[in-house]
């Protein structure tokens, strides 16, 4: 049984190559695709596991590939690019990105995020919560099912990682650095801006004001807050 | 033509004089009657003047022929002496009027047409976005529709005269230069020639002539104005083309910037992926050789970089996101980014309590310490301390790193922010691009900040950076 399948997007031939050979041989199986375009037409035949995206490419270009998976997948992305700013980071994030990777990269660091990435905690890890309900929020976290303001709301698995683990710390605020650690792994702590823009997007999903949010409030210099009213 | 008019007048008098005193015997009050309109309509006709000498002409020859006793210029009735003063006066007064009345029509008319012919020339100027090509057009439509011989003006930022019309001649450039520096309009009228400066809000533009039949003084000013306002729009029309066209060569430079960095990164890429890959499963001598191949990778990685970077900078490319960022963290992400290169030596970070934030672009700013970091590393020699501190100096936050090393001699202080610059001493040892700290300065000088090196030869350099105070927020 394969680590899981893999879909390649690169524009650049070598790195699809490369990407091929490494992650072959660390037990994925691996579809490739030239385009986002390609891309989009592979992903519902192959199903992968998780999406390694290429930014900067000729026609769609990786950020609204990402936007149009993200549109009707809960696939994992990890989008990689050769810019490094933070901005370029929270427009990968913004798009739906999961994870963002600078190129050149080392091939363990690569590894490392994709593990990450696919990992998955078990539908109600142990002593975590079940379910939460206040008057304008729901959350069956063994069906992963949330109603906001009486509506069905769809989080991507990171989003959903993020609300699972602040709600089973409801009333303490968790530092970004735990938070990043238990949603994207251990190798993680330094991204701050990962937190900011998935907040964001949890919080424009479950809140009726983003911008005064009341169940995840913000501990300047901290981390968050999970409020159970 | 003024003289066969008056000769006119006379003779019409004389021929109704005739004609009632030969031909048609009427009462004196009909005479005296005709005479009057005949006076009325010269005065409305022809003017004053010629009513005036009418007028004369018909007290005369009314006294005369027609009131007694007839052929003298005596008058015996009293009542005659009355009637006579009021022809007179009455004729005066009415051909005063009238011409009056008519010199104002005239007047209205010329205003009239002279505003028409301003109209015209509003309507005429299309700007162009060339201010030169706007005056030359400017001047030859004035002539045109004016109907003036010649004109010519003389602009002054650029000291260019501009002619139209084959009669402007009379004016010389030096007369216009002149003219330029005087404040009012002169108009000369046995030269036909108007001269007078351009100005918009007191500045001078320059000045313009116009020669031959000219327009009133009135409407010299206004072609003035006109002219002034012209040029003005026609320069805020080619700075803001002259705008759009920097603006899209810097897009396009920043474009290329853009893509040189992909071409460079995506085959170390490659060739990085590949060979981190079978460093996995590597021993021995083979581990070695790759590991060369991984760093040089690196290496070559870090000056595509740093060359991309630096002609960020030299385009004015560098895009700042400035915030209020707490100083304590900036220093702390850079030093965990460089945590490998640290092992084995002691840093001090010293940030007093509530230091204030600063405002500028965290990341930027990071990559400034790191390069100061990097630096002292690199010239101290091996297990040496560094420290990292922040102070406040009038109201600036200042930045500092120091290091043991050998310090920096004064002749190569100044010059070691320069690109590609290296120490004597490190010439040919230290490996690098001789572009962190050009970088560096270019980044502190995007935040309109400082950057400087203080050393003493033998004990070590100090290299410190400002940065201003963000509004208020306070470190925690």
């Amino acid at each position: 049984m394969s680590a899981g399948k893999i879909l390649v997007v690169d524009d650049d031939p070598q790195i699809r190559r490369v990407m091929k050979a490494t992650l072959v041989g660390h037990g994925y199986e691996v579809i490739e695709a030239r385009t986002g375009e390609d891309a989009l037409e592979k992903l519902p035949q192959e199903m992968p596991n998780l999406v390694l995206l290429d930014m900067n490419m000729p026609g769609m270009g990786g950020l609204e590939t990402c936007r149009a998976i993200r549109a009707g997948a809960d696939t994992s992305v990890i989008i990689l690019s050769v810019r490094h700013s933070e901005s370029d980071k929270v427009a990968a994030l913004d798009a739906g990105a999961d994870d963002y990777v600078t190129k050149p990269f080392g091939i363990e660091e690569l590894l490392a995020r994709i593990r990450a990435a696919l990992r998955r905690s078990p539908s109600s890890p142990e002593g975590g919560p079940h379910a939460f309900a206040a008057k304008d929020l729901e959350i069956d976290f063994d069906a992963r099912r949330v109603r906001a303001g009486g509506k069905e709301v769809r989080l991507t698995p990171k989003e959903f990682e993020l609300l699972r683990y602040l709600v089973a710390h409801a009333g303490k605020p968790v530092t970004h650095r735990e938070l990043l650690q238990a949603v994207w792994g251990p190798d993680y702590g330094d991204e701050p801006e990962y937190l900011r823009v998935f907040i964001n997007q949890v919080r424009k999903k479950i809140e009726a004001n983003p911008a005064r949010p009341k169940f995840i409030v913000t501990e300047p210099w901290v981390g968050y807050r999970f409020v159970a009213p | 033509m003024k003289a066969l008019r008056f000769a006119a007048s006379v003779l019409i008098i004389a021929a109704i004089l005739a004609l009632y005193r030969t031909l048609l015997p009427v009462n004196n009050t009909t005479v005296a009657l005709t005479l009057l309109l005949a006076i009325l309509g010269m005065s409305a006709g022809w003017g004053l003047a010629e009513a005036t000498v009418a007028s004369l002409a018909a007290v005369v020859g009314f006294n005369y022929w027609f009131l007694p006793p007839v052929g003298t210029l005596t008058i015996q009735d009293p009542q005659n002496w009355v009637a006579l003063l009021a022809f007179l006066v009455t004729a005066v007064t009415a051909s005063q009027l009238s011409a009056h009345g008519r010199r104002r029509a005239a007047e209205a008319e010329a205003r009239r047409l002279e505003i028409e012919r301003l109209y015209a020339l509003v309507q005429a100027m299309m700007l162009s976005g060339s201010a030169r090509k706007t005056i030359r057009e400017f001047v030859s439509k004035v002539v045109q529709v004016f109907g003036c011989g010649a004109a010519a003006f003389y602009y002054r930022p650029t000291d260019e005269i501009f002619r139209s019309g084959a009669e402007s001649q009379p004016v010389s450039d030096h007369d216009l230069r002149v003219a330029a520096e005087i404040d009012d309009v002169s108009i000369d009228s046995q030269r036909s020639l108007a001269t007078a400066p351009v100005r918009l809000g007191g500045r001078p533009l320059g000045s313009m002539a116009l020669i031959g039949p000219l327009p009133s003084e009135q409407s010299v000013r206004a072609i003035m104005h006109l002219m002034a306002i012209t040029i003005e729009k026609a320069r805020a029309l080619e700075d803001a083309s002259h705008a759009e066209a920097a603006r899209q060569s810097e897009v396009l430079k920043s474009a290329l910037l853009d893509s040189l960095a992909h071409d460079i990164k995506t085959p170390l890429t490659s060739i990085k992926a590949a060979v981190t890959s079978l460093l996995g499963g590597a021993a021995g001598a083979e581990s070695e050789l790759l590991t060369i191949i991984d760093e040089e990778a690196d290496r070559l990685n870090q000056l595509a970089a740093e060359v991309i970077e630096m002609a960020r900078i030299e385009a004015g490319k560098l895009h700042l996101e400035k915030r209020a960022v707490a100083v304590a963290e900036i220093i702390d992400s850079a030093l965990s980014e460089l945590a490998p290169a640290l092992k084995g030596r002691t840093v001090t970070v010293n940030v007093p309590e509530g230091f204030p934030a600063a405002e500028a672009d965290p990341e930027f700013v990071q990559q400034v310490v790191k390069q100061f970091v990097e630096n002292a590393l690199k010239y101290s020699p091996e297990g040496s301390p560094l420290s990292v501190s922040a102070a406040l100096k009038s109201g600036k936050i200042v930045i500092g790193v120091a290091d043991r090393g050998p310090g920096i001699e004064e002749n190569e202080r100044a010059r070691i922010f320069d690109k590609f610059f290296r120490g004597r001493r490190h010439r040919f040892e230290t490996k690098g691009t001789g572009m962190g700290l050009a970088i560096a300065k270019g980044i502190v000088e995007a935040h309109g900040e400082r950057i400087w090196v203080e050393s003493e030869p033998g004990q070590g350099a100090v290299f410190y950076f400002s940065l201003s105070a963000g509004g208020g927020g306070r470190e925690s």
